[in-house]
């Protein structure tokens, strides 16, 4: 089962995310694909995990190349535990597209496999994969190459993976908008 | 004429190529024969080098309307989701975007919404196919 959350900036498409994926089965991951960048960035990671402490997800940090993530043993007892792991929350497809298309010296490569084929990974490892992502692109703003390249890709990258979800909800405000699918229960 | 709206990349030419319009008939000129109007609103980026350029086409918002409620159908994006532009020629283009779109959605019989690909009908029925 996978859910794909889509929405604008602070519309609060994290936290619909995350609810969703609280009710997912156990164990439960969360898959942070920000990049921390100087100490501001290293205070918000720390401020999200904070968040998430006592909410059962165990964090892992991963900024590209999902495809060959292996999901580490749960810290329980391991009960409830068959051949797949749980549930994975994966935050957010914005910033793996970033990291997947810019590397650290600046070059420039087209990322929409890496990220499809490294969701399409994620979605065989666990039971509920629900995956936050940006809608951008509506803006009217005229960027630089580069910048309109990115919202191309990241605009194709949510259409694949719209298509490979079995729900897909767009957050307009905190409200969830169904655009695909059911409403988990 | 059905409108078809969303964000850059958000899947709009290729819900048009599902109704089964060809790349062939998708024309970014609104003032020339093709079926389908494709982001009809860059023309009103263009003030500044119109002005310098007589021959470029018309701005005019109601000529524009008038061309596009002929089209079988027109791809349009939304450019309004963001902060207002500092510029005020960034301004205009959006005010004019929008007040545009509004025209041509009242006009439509359909107004499809595509976000990640998938089309949200907000007016009329579904297309199965071109009209």
């Amino acid at each position: 089962m996978m859910m794909l959350v889509i929405g604008g900036a602070s519309c609060g498409k994290s936290a619909y995310a995350e609810e969703a994926a609280r009710k997912g089965p156990v164990p439960r991951y969360y898959l942070a694909a920000m990049r921390p960048y100087g100490e501001k960035g290293l205070r918000r990671v720390e401020r999200h995990r904070a968040l998430r402490a006592g909410k059962g997800f165990e964090t892992i940090e991963r900024y590209t190349d999902l495809a060959s993530l292996t999901l580490p043993p749960p810290d329980t007892d391991g009960s409830g535990i068959k051949e797949k792991r749980g549930t994975v929350l994966l935050e957010c497809v914005g910033n793996l597209t970033a990291n997947e298309m810019f590397d650290e010296e600046g070059n420039m490569s087209d990322p929409a496999d890496r990220v499809v084929r490294g969701v399409a990974h994620l979605k065989d490892l666990c039971r509920l994969l629900v995956v936050v992502t940006n809608n951008v692109g509506s803006d009217g703003v005229e960027y630089a190459e580069s910048t309109r390249a990115y919202i191309s890709s990241l605009g194709k990258i949510n259409a694949a993976l719209a298509a490979a979800a079995d729900t897909v909800v767009e957050v307009v405000a905190g409200i969830p908008v169904l655009l695909k699918g059911e409403l988990p229960v | 004429m059905v409108l078809i709206l969303g964000g850059l990349g958000a899947g709009k030419r290729e819900f048009a190529r599902l109704l089964g319009y060809e790349d062939s008939e998708m024309s970014g000129d609104p003032f020339d024969a093709a079926p389908v109007a494709v982001r009809p609103e860059e023309i009103f980026r263009r003030r500044p080098e119109e002005a310098a350029d007589p021959s470029a086409p018309s701005t005019d918002a109601d000529a524009l309307f008038a061309a596009l409620s002929a089209k079988k159908a027109v791809i349009s994006c939304e450019v309004g989701s963001g902060v207002v532009p500092l510029s005020a020629a960034e301004h205009t283009f959006r005010e004019e975007t929008g007040r545009l779109q509004v025209r041509l959605a009242k006009e439509a019989d359909c107004v499809v919404r595509v976000i990640a690909g998938i089309p949200a009908v907000i007016k009329g029925e579904m297309p199965c196919t071109r009209s």
